[in-house]
Order: structure tokens, then sequence, then C-alpha cells
């Protein structure tokens, strides 16, 4: 009896360590995984939360794709979550925030914002925060004397409920493209000054707008460590209208056939007209000589 | 020299010995050739050397080589016609069945290019004039029923004769009445048939220009180094009258020979003709000049790749033999007398075909290779243009397949017009008496 006490003792040790070894086996295969958070707002909308994630893989970080990461607002409770996102092939993927969090998003000055990976296979848990200071940029587009000009104005959001100027801030003043944002002034990056928290600069540009000339006119803090990117924007007829080329639809030499250029209809066929009727005319000759060959022989 | 001898001189013979090992091998080669082609239908143009670079390889050489020598009808035929040249009339049917062989098979050739044959009624159903593809199209279909015109209305004046010699019923003797028999000879046959003569001599200049300046513009109208050219349809034009006239004296030495009309094909024939090889050699070298030195000269970025692949390159030995050997030599050897005597103009002869044959690829194919964009991560297949046994079997066969059409053409018919030569000596006998 008391051999076998001393076997179950036994086994249920190497059990114990086998299962303690295969937990610290599996720890140690987990890699470690970076979060970043990024806070972008336009037009002093719902922001949208960037997330990215990386590994580092032989002294270089990569991408990690398909991994959920967990965004929560302020806190990390149920009440504060978000919704979760899958990376993709880059290691990027975005939220917007849910309209439900818009009246608690209305009225905070600070804004924080948390992502989580947990219980993933390959990484061990990981959380990184993003606090941003809640800002908004007023723009105005003016057309005074045929000069047009571009006025933006930054503000931030104090504790007390009021909007105050946001000076010594860069700004850049752009014409939103599909792709990217272009210079829309001068000066690539202008900085708001110390009293009301302003930047102006005349628009000169001649750019290709839709078929009414209408185009994207911007002000862009991008990537500020304070208020993350914020774009304010209007649609404004200042693009030159763009006039679409119907060229495919008209006579040319790259048209289909039925969109032959009259020229090219005319006088080849003028020239083929007239060699394949001396053709005919040269047949029709043989059939000549046929008939002159038979009247002969029938004399 | 009386009627019955010249009939009997030159009405078409039996094959004999070599004539029959001759035929059998053109056969041989066009089945091999058919065979290859049935492969490449089955597989694809996967079996050929061509890649994405290289779209264009022998086959598209060999066409161009074709319609290029098919000129020769015109030249020899209308040309010489029109301005009077009294030698000719030996040397005219030899011409212009090698034309109608020629575009024959640059129309089949083209077809083999194509990578799905079975697409080929869409060239013409959804046609469209504002490719040059087109015109190409026109012009060769054009080219090949006027020079069927121009081979046959000559041959009615023989037919009565060939009808006369030939075996009462035999089915060749059926295959002349059909063709022929209606041909009695009088005035107004003759005149109807001169006239008919007369309008295509005219028609088949411009059209013969036409046919092969349209084939320059496939390369000249896409820009690529080495065929942006304003230069390119005179330069192809002499070109192909260059391996033209070098055809026609390769082929009269062979027919001479083969046939015993040393009587009729005089070494008047080969000096005249030497002289005209060298002129043409000449001119085309003068156009040769132009397509390279000027671009050598300014040696643009774009044309760098394909004038040093030319020049010292990967196809330089072709190039220098292609210009050497296909025209330098020909113009020193053929301005000497001795140099025009039949058998050194037949080796000229010779070397031009063979030196134009090539010259071809080297138009096509270098272009090709030398894109304006670089290559980058393509397969090492892409870089370089080899022809597979297959390609060449196929382009080996066309060719066989002309002179096959050659060789059955002379089986059947005279190859030096027996009409028009009795009537050319009874003509030259008054005046002989005349002079006398």
């Amino acid at each position: 009896m008391k051999q076998i006490n001393h076997l179950t003792g036994l086994i249920a040790l190497v059990l114990g360590l086998t299962t303690i070894m295969a937990n610290a086996q599996d720890k140690t295969q987990k890699g470690t995984i970076q979060i970043y958070l990024a806070y972008s707002q336009l037009n002093n909308d719902l922001p949208v939360i960037k997330v990215s994630a990386k590994t580092k893989k032989e002294q270089k970080f990569e991408p990690v794709a398909g991994v959920d990461i967990n965004l929560f607002f302020n806190s990390e409770t149920t009440a504060g979550f978000m919704g979760r996102v899958n990376t993709n092939n880059l290691g990027n993927g975005s939220l917007a925030m849910p309209i439900r969090f818009k009246s608690q998003f209305d009225t905070s000055a600070s804004l924080k914002f948390i992502g989580t990976v947990t219980q993933n296979k390959q990484f061990k848990d990981q959380s990184t925060e993003l606090e941003i200071a809640k800002a908004k940029i007023e723009l105005t587009l003016d057309e005074v004397d045929s000069v047009r000009s571009i006025h933006a104005k930054v503000l931030a959001l104090q504790p007390d409920g009021q909007w105050a100027p946001v000076p010594e801030t860069e700004i850049k003043l752009v014409v939103r493209r599909l792709l990217s944002d272009l210079t829309a002034t001068e000066e690539e990056t202008y900085t708001t000054d110390s009293i009301g928290g302003e930047v102006s600069a005349d628009f000169n540009m001649s750019v290709p707008g839709d078929s009414k000339g209408n185009i994207v006119v911007g002000a862009k803090i991008d990537e500020n460590e304070l208020y993350g990117t914020l774009v304010a924007a209007k649609t404004v007829k200042w693009g030159t209208p763009l006039v679409p080329d119907h060229s495919f639809s008209e006579r040319s030499l790259w048209a289909t056939r039925d969109k032959t250029p009259l020229w090219l209809l005319i006088f080849p066929n003028i020239i083929i007209i007239t060699v394949w009727g001396i053709i005919f005319y040269l047949i029709y000759q043989i059939t000549k000589l046929i008939k002159l060959g038979k009247e002969n022989s029938s004399v | 020299m009386s009627s019955n001898k010249i009939i009997t001189d030159l009405l078409p013979q039996k094959f004999g010995k070599t004539g029959l090992i001759w035929t059998a091998i053109l056969i041989l080669l066009c089945l091999n050739g058919l065979y290859c082609y049935i492969k490449q239908i089955r597989f694809g143009l996967g079996v050929t050397g061509l890649r994405d670079y290289a779209s264009w390889g022998i086959y598209i050489s060999n066409f161009v080589f074709f319609v290029a020598i098919s000129l020769v009808g015109s030249l020899i035929t209308a040309i010489f016609r029109l301005t009077g040249v009294e030698w000719r009339t030996p040397l005219t049917r030899i011409s212009e069945i090698i034309a109608v062989s020629a575009i024959l098979f640059a129309s089949l050739i083209i077809i083999v290019d194509m990578g799905r044959p079975d697409r080929f009624w869409h060239l013409f159903v959804y046609s469209r004039l504002q490719s040059p593809i087109m015109w190409d199209v026109i012009v060769i279909t054009t080219y090949l029923t006027l020079s069927v015109l121009f081979l046959y209305f000559p041959l009615l004046a023989d037919i009565p004769i060939l009808i006369k010699n030939s075996k009462p019923g035999s089915a060749i003797q059926k295959f002349y009445k059909f063709i022929g028999a209606f041909w009695k000879g009088t005035a107004e046959q003759f005149r109807i048939s001169e006239n008919a003569v007369k309008t295509i001599s005219v028609m088949i200049i411009p059209i013969a220009l036409a046919i092969h300046t349209v084939t320059s513009w496939l390369f000249a109208t896409t820009y690529r180094p080495g065929w942006d050219s304003t230069n390119f349809g005179a330069y192809f034009v002499s070109g192909a009258f260059l391996v033209g006239a070098g055809g026609v004296v390769v082929a009269m030495y062979v027919f001479r020979r083969a046939y015993q009309l040393e009587a009729y094909i005089t070494d008047k024939h080969f000096n005249n003709m030497s002289k005209v090889v060298v002129m043409l050699a000449l001119l085309y070298l003068y156009f040769n000049v132009n397509e390279y030195l000027v671009p050598a000269f300014k040696m643009k970025k774009a044309e760098e790749h394909h004038l040093h692949s030319l020049f010292t390159g990967e196809f330089s030995l072709l190039f220098w033999s292609a210009i050497i050997l296909g025209m330098i030599v020909p113009v020193i050897v053929l301005l000497f007398p001795k140099g025009r005597k039949p058998f050194p103009a037949f080796i000229m002869g010779l070397l031009v075909v063979v030196g134009a044959w090539f010259k071809r690829f080297l138009i096509v194919t270098p272009t090709m290779l030398s894109p304006f964009l670089p290559m980058h991560d393509v397969p090492e297949s892409y870089k370089h243009y080899t022809p597979t046994w297959e390609e060449w079997s196929i382009t080996i066969g066309s060719l066989a397949g002309t002179l096959l059409i050659i060789t059955i053409f002379t089986r059947l018919f005279p190859i030096i017009p027996i009409h028009e030569t009795i009537e050319e000596m009874e003509h030259s006998k008054p005046e002989k008496h005349e002079a006398n």
C-alpha cells in the first residue's frame, strides 16, 4: 500500500512538472508584438483610430498581418470597448469611433485610446495607450478681388469646455487629391500665430477639378504629438473644369473601325475601288477572250 | 533558229533523275515543316523561341524576305517592259513565277506567325483601316491577284503549243485545255491580251512599291529603336529590288544548266543582270549608310543598345556578313567583266539572296531585343532569341514550298515564253537581212 502511494505521488510529480515545462515552453515560443495607435480626424467629425502592428525579426521590424487588436476609449473596460481591428498584409488597420461615444467624445478635452492584443497564439499579451488633446481646425476659404485665400484657425478644447486658440503649431494648407495631398500655397508648412492660432495664405494654384471645377481645399495638422492628425476640408470651385476626353468616341486613328477618320476611309477606298475595278475589268477581258475563242471555233 | 527548234528547246520536260530527287527533297522539307506547324498549333507558340520581347522572329523575317523577293516581278516584267529592255524576254516568266510563289508564301507565313490561326478570319470581320496590318493584307491580296494575271496573260499564247505537243487525251493536255483552249491566236485576242499586259505593267509598279512600303510601315509606324525612320519605305523597296534581281540571276543560272538553255539565257543576260545587281546593291548600300550611320553619329541613349548589338554585340557577325558578303563583295566582283560571267554571277546572286534573308532578320529581331524600357526581372530566355528547330523547320519548309511551286510550274509550263521568243526571232530576221 505504501509502495502504491509512493508510485501515485511520483506520477503526480511527473505530470505536474511536465505541465509546468510545457507552459514555460509555450511562453518562451511566443513573440513580442509592438502596437502603434494614431489619431485622425476629418472636419471635426468622430475620429478614426489607425493601428499598426510590428514584430522584431532578425534585428528588423516587420509588419504583422492578421492579428486582432482591441481598441478602447478612455478605459480598458466593456463600456470603453470600441471594437476589434484585424491587421492587413501591411500590418495596418483602422476603426472609426462608434457613434455611441459621440457625446462622451464631444465633451472630453482629453482623449485616451488603448489598444491591446490578448490571448494571441503567436504573441504575448500587449497593450499601448494614446493620449490626445482634443483640437479642431476652423477653415475659411474666400475670394476677394480675384484673390483666393485660405484661412485656418486651430482651437483646442479646454477642461472648462471652452475652445482656445492654439499658437505655434505647424499646419499645412493643401489640396486634397485621390492618393495624397498637394501643397496648395507657396510654403509647404505654416505656423499658427501666437495670438489667434491662425494662418492665412493666398491660393494661386492651377489644379484640374471635376467637370464643374470643384476641388477640395483643406488645412492639415499632420501627426502632431498632442493633437494627432486633424484635417478640415471644403469643396470649392477653384479648380480648372475638367473637359472629358471623348476622343475614343470620335473619328481617330486609335478609335474603333466604325470611327475611322474620314480621310482614311475616302482616299484608300478610292484607290482600292479603282485598282480592283481594273482587276475585274482584266478578268472580264479573259471572258471576252473565251467568247472570241468559242466564236472562232464555231466558224 | 527555227520555230520548231525553239519549241523543242523550250517545251517543259519530264523530270530527270536529278529533278525527281530535287522535288522529293522539297516535298520532304515541306512535310517536315507541316509536321512542325501542326505541333505548333497543338502546343502553341511556346514551341518557338519567341517570347515576350522577341515576339517577331524568323517567321516575320521570312515574311519580309518573301515580300521583298516578290518585287522582282514588277522589276523585270513591268519596268523592263515599259522601258523597252529587249533582252528581258527569257527572264519575264522566271521573275513572275518567283513573284507569285513568294507572295503566296508571304501570306501563308504570316498565318504561321499567328498564335491562334483559327482567329484569322477576325482580321477581316474586325478589320480596321487605321491598322497598317490591314493595309498590308489589302495590298498583298491585290499584288498576288495582279501577279497571277501577269503570269497568265502572256502564258495564253503558249497554251496552243503545249496542247499540240502534249499526249492526246492525257491529264496534262486536259489541264492545258481547261486553262487556255479558247486561245486561237486571233488578232483580236492578241490585241486584248497585249492591252491587258500593258495595263498590268503600269498598275503593278505602284502596287509593288506599295506592298513593300506598307510592309516597311509595319515597322516604321512602331516607335522602337531601329525602326523609327522616315527612310524605311525607300530602304525596303531598294533592298527588295536587290534581292529580286539576285534571285533572278540565281534562277537564270539554275534553269540554264538544268534545261540546257544556253542559247536563250546567254552571257549577255548575265552581264546585263549583273550590272543591274551592282546598281541596286549600291543603292541599297546608300540606304544602309543612312539607316545606320546617322543614328550611330547621334547615338541616342535609346538607340545605343540596338546599334551596339549590331556593330559589336551579339548580332555583329551576322550584320557585317550581310553588309560585306551580301552587298559589298557582289558589287566588287560584278564590276569586272569576268565577274559577270554566269558562274561568278550565280555565286554573287546566291550571296545577295542569302545576305538579304539575314538582313531581314537583322531588321526585325535586334530591335525587339532593345526595348525602350530596360528588361527587369525576366527569365533569361526573354533576353535572347534563338529559333527552335521547329521554327527553322517551318521556315525552311516555306522556302522549300516556294521552290516547289516554281519546280512544278517549270514541269507544266515553258519557263521561257515560246511564242514571244519565236516572234522576236522572226522580227529580228528581216532586220538582219536589211542590215546585210
